[in-house]
C-alpha cells in the first residue's frame, strides 16, 4: 500500500482537530471550550503520572467482573429458557420487564446494598450486561438447526453432551453478539455508575475513570481533563471489542 | 439369491399408524394408515412413493425420533422407543455439524455416543478406514460448507458408517444432488454396502427415493406407497443379480421392473402434482 493511501482514514479527523484548534482560539472565555494543544499536555500529564491508565484498569476491571458474572448467569438461563418451554414462559414477562429499566435507576439500591466500592460498580455493570447477553443466548440457542440435534441423537448421544456439542457450538456466533453488545453497555454504564458513586462518597473512595471525571468537573471544572477521560474511554471501548473480534475469529473458524 | 422369508425380521412394522392433529384448525389428519412390513437382516429395501405419501415418517419411526399413534416398530424383537446407535441415519439434507471439519463429524458418533465410546488411537484407526471408503482422503480437515454436495453426503454416509450401526436408513439421500453424481453415488453405495458379502455380514439399509429408477438399481425388495393416507401397496421382489453395475439399467429386465412401479404410482404421483395439499 503506497503512503497516500495509508494516510486517507486520518486526513478528516486532522482537518476537524485544526478546525477546533482555530474554533478555540476565537471563543473568548477559554474555560468554556477545550483547545486541543490543552488536552494533548494534559492528556500527556495524566499519563506520565499514571493516574489515566489506573484509572481506566480500575474501571476494566469493574467491568470484567461485572460482565463475567453476568454472562454466566445469562448463558445457564438463557439456555434453560430457549430448550425448556416452562422455564421460558416463566421467566421471559420476568425480564422482559426489568429490561427497560436503566441500569442507572438501581444506583440508590446498589448503594444501599454494596456502599460505594467495587461491589456496587460492579453490580450496575452486571444488571446491563445482563439483557442482550441473555436475550442473544436465547436466540442463538433457539435458532440452531433441529435437523443437528437429530442427528446427534441418531448417532446414539445423550442430552448433556449434545448441550455441550452441539447447542453450544451453534449458539456461538450468537453469543459471541451478546457479548459484544453486552460489553458495550457494560462499559457505558461503568462511567454512570462512578460518576454517581463518586458523587455520595465526594471523591477518593472508589476510584475508576467515571470518578476521574467527576473529580475534574466538580472541583476544578477542568475541561480539558475531561475530555481526556472521554478519549480514553473511547480507546478502551475500542480495544475491547477489538478483542472479542479476535477472540471470535479464532473461535469460530468455520465462519471464516 | 437366498430367500428372504426364512429369518426372523431384523425390524419389523407392525399395523402403524400416524394421525397429526392441525393445530389451527384441530382437524386430524391420517397420514400413514394400518402399515406392516418385515425387513430381514442384510436386505436392501427401498421405499417409493409419491410426496406427502409419509415415507420419511416412516423412516423417522424406525429411527426412534418419531412414535406412531398406533401399532408397534421393533428391532430384534423389542420395541423402538427412542433413538440409537445401532439405528443410524443419512439424512436428506446431510445435517452435517457446520463447526466439524470431515474427520470431526465422521469421529462424532464413536467419540460421544453414550456407551461404547471409543479411545482416540481406535478412533483414529476407525476415522480414517471410513475416510478412504467414501473418498475423503485429503478433505479431512475441510468444514462441509468447502465441500461440494457430493462430498457432503459422502461425508454424511461415513458419519454414519463410522458409529457402526446394525441398520441403516436413507432419507432421500441422493435427491439434492445432480445426475451424474448420483449415479456414481449409487453405484458407490452399493459397493461400501458390500454386494459380494454374506448377507449375514451386510447392513440392513432401509432407504427412502423419489426415484424408481434408483429403487430398482439398488434394492433387493422395494415398497410401493400410495397417498391420503399412506399405505404399502405393493412389495416388489427386484430378482436383479448382484454385484449390479451401470450396464444393468439398459437391460429390458431394469426397464420392466422401472416401469412396473411407475404405473402402480402414476395417477397419485400426477395428482400430487396438479393439486399440492
Amino acid at each position: 500500500m503506497n503512503l497516500a493511501l495509508r494516510l486517507r482514514p486520518f486526513v478528516l479527523p486532522a482537518l476537524l482537530l485544526i478546525l477546533w484548534q482555530l474554533a478555540a482560539m476565537q471563543a473568548a472565555p477559554a474555560d468554556r471550550m477545550p483547545v486541543p494543544a490543552d488536552v494533548l499536555a494534559t492528556g500527556w500529564t495524566l499519563i506520565a503520572s499514571g493516574e489515566l491508565p489506573l484509572a481506566l484498569l480500575q474501571s476494566l476491571q469493574r467491568v470484567m467482573l461485572g460482565f463475567a458474572t453476568s454472562a454466566a448467569l445469562a448463558l445457564v438461563l438463557g439456555t434453560a429458557m430457549a430448550a425448556y418451554r416452562p422455564v421460558g414462559r416463566n421467566l421471559d414477562p420476568i425480564i422482559e420487564s426489568f429490561r427497560p429499566i436503566a441500569p442507572i435507576a438501581l444506583l440508590p439500591l446498589a448503594i444501599l446494598w454494596f456502599g460505594t466500592g467495587t461491589p456496587a460498580a460492579a453490580f450496575i455493570v452486571g444488571y446491563a450486561a445482563f439483557f442482550p447477553m441473555i436475550v442473544n443466548t436465547i436466540h442463538g440457542v433457539r435458532s440452531i438447526d433441529p435437523g443437528l440435534i437429530r442427528a446427534a441423537r441418531t448417532l446414539g448421544v445423550g442430552r448433556l453432551t449434545i448441550l455441550r456439542t452441539v447447542v453450544l457450538p451453534g449458539a456461538l456466533p450468537n453469543l459471541f453478539v451478546g457479548a459484544r453488545l453486552a460489553l458495550g453497555v457494560a462499559w457505558t454504564s461503568i462511567i454512570a455508575a462512578e460518576l454517581a458513586v463518586g458523587a455520595k462518597a465526594g471523591g477518593g473512595a472508589s476510584g475508576g475513570i467515571g470518578q476521574m471525571m467527576f473529580v475534574f468537573y466538580a472541583y476544578s471544572v477542568d475541561l480539558s481533563g475531561i475530555i481526556v477521560c472521554m478519549i480514553g474511554v473511547g480507546v478502551v471501548a475500542l480495544l475491547i471489542d477489538r478483542g472479542v473480534r479476535a477472540l471470535e475469529y479464532w473461535m469460530i473458524p468455520w465462519k471464516r | 439369491m437366498e430367500a428372504l422369508d426364512q429369518a426372523a425380521p431384523k425390524i419389523r412394522l407392525d399395523g402403524i399408524s400416524k394421525e397429526y392433529i392441525v393445530p389451527r384448525t384441530g382437524q386430524r389428519t391420517l397420514a400413514i394408515a394400518d402399515v406392516s412390513l418385515d425387513i430381514v437382516q442384510g436386505e436392501f429395501l427401498c421405499i417409493v412413493g409419491p410426496s406427502g405419501c409419509g415415507k420419511s415418517t416412516i423412516l423417522n419411526m424406525i429411527a426412534g425420533l418419531a412414535e406412531p399413534s398406533a401399532g408397534t416398530v421393533a428391532m430384534d424383537g423389542a420395541p423402538i422407543r427412542a433413538p440409537g446407535s445401532e439405528r443410524g441415519v443419512v439424512f436428506q439434507d446431510y445435517a452435517l455439524f457446520p463447526w466439524k471439519t470431515v474427520r470431526e463429524n465422521i469421529e462424532f458418533g464413536p467419540r460421544f455416543r453414550s456407551d461404547a465410546r471409543l479411545g482416540a488411537a481406535e478412533r483414529d484407526k476407525l476415522v480414517r478406514h471410513y475416510i478412504d471408503l467414501v473418498s475423503l482422503t485429503g478433505a479431512e480437515h475441510k468444514y462441509p460448507h468447502e465441500l461440494s454436495g457430493g462430498m457432503r453426503q459422502r461425508c454424511a454416509f461415513a458419519r454414519a458408517l463410522a458409529n457402526e450401526p446394525e441398520v441403516l436408513l436413507m432419507d432421500e439421500p441422493f435427491a439434492a444432488l445432480d445426475a451424474q453424481t448420483r449415479l456414481i453415488l449409487q453405484e458407490e453405495l452399493l459397493r461400501i454396502w458390500g454386494e459380494d458379502l454374506p448377507r449375514a455380514e451386510r447392513k440392513t439399509v432401509i432407504f427412502i427415493t423419489h426415484g424408481i429408477d434408483e429403487a430398482v438399481f439398488l434394492a433387493d425388495r422395494v415398497a410401493v406407497m400410495s397417498n391420503h393416507p399412506g399405505r404399502i401397496k405393493t412389495v416388489m421382489d427386484i430378482d436383479l443379480p448382484r454385484p449390479r453395475r451401470e450396464s444393468l439399467r439398459a437391460t429390458s429386465e431394469f426397464q420392466t421392473l422401472a416401469d412396473e412401479i411407475w404405473q402402480l404410482i402414476r395417477r397419485e404421483a400426477y395428482e400430487a402434482t396438479i393439486d399440492r395439499r
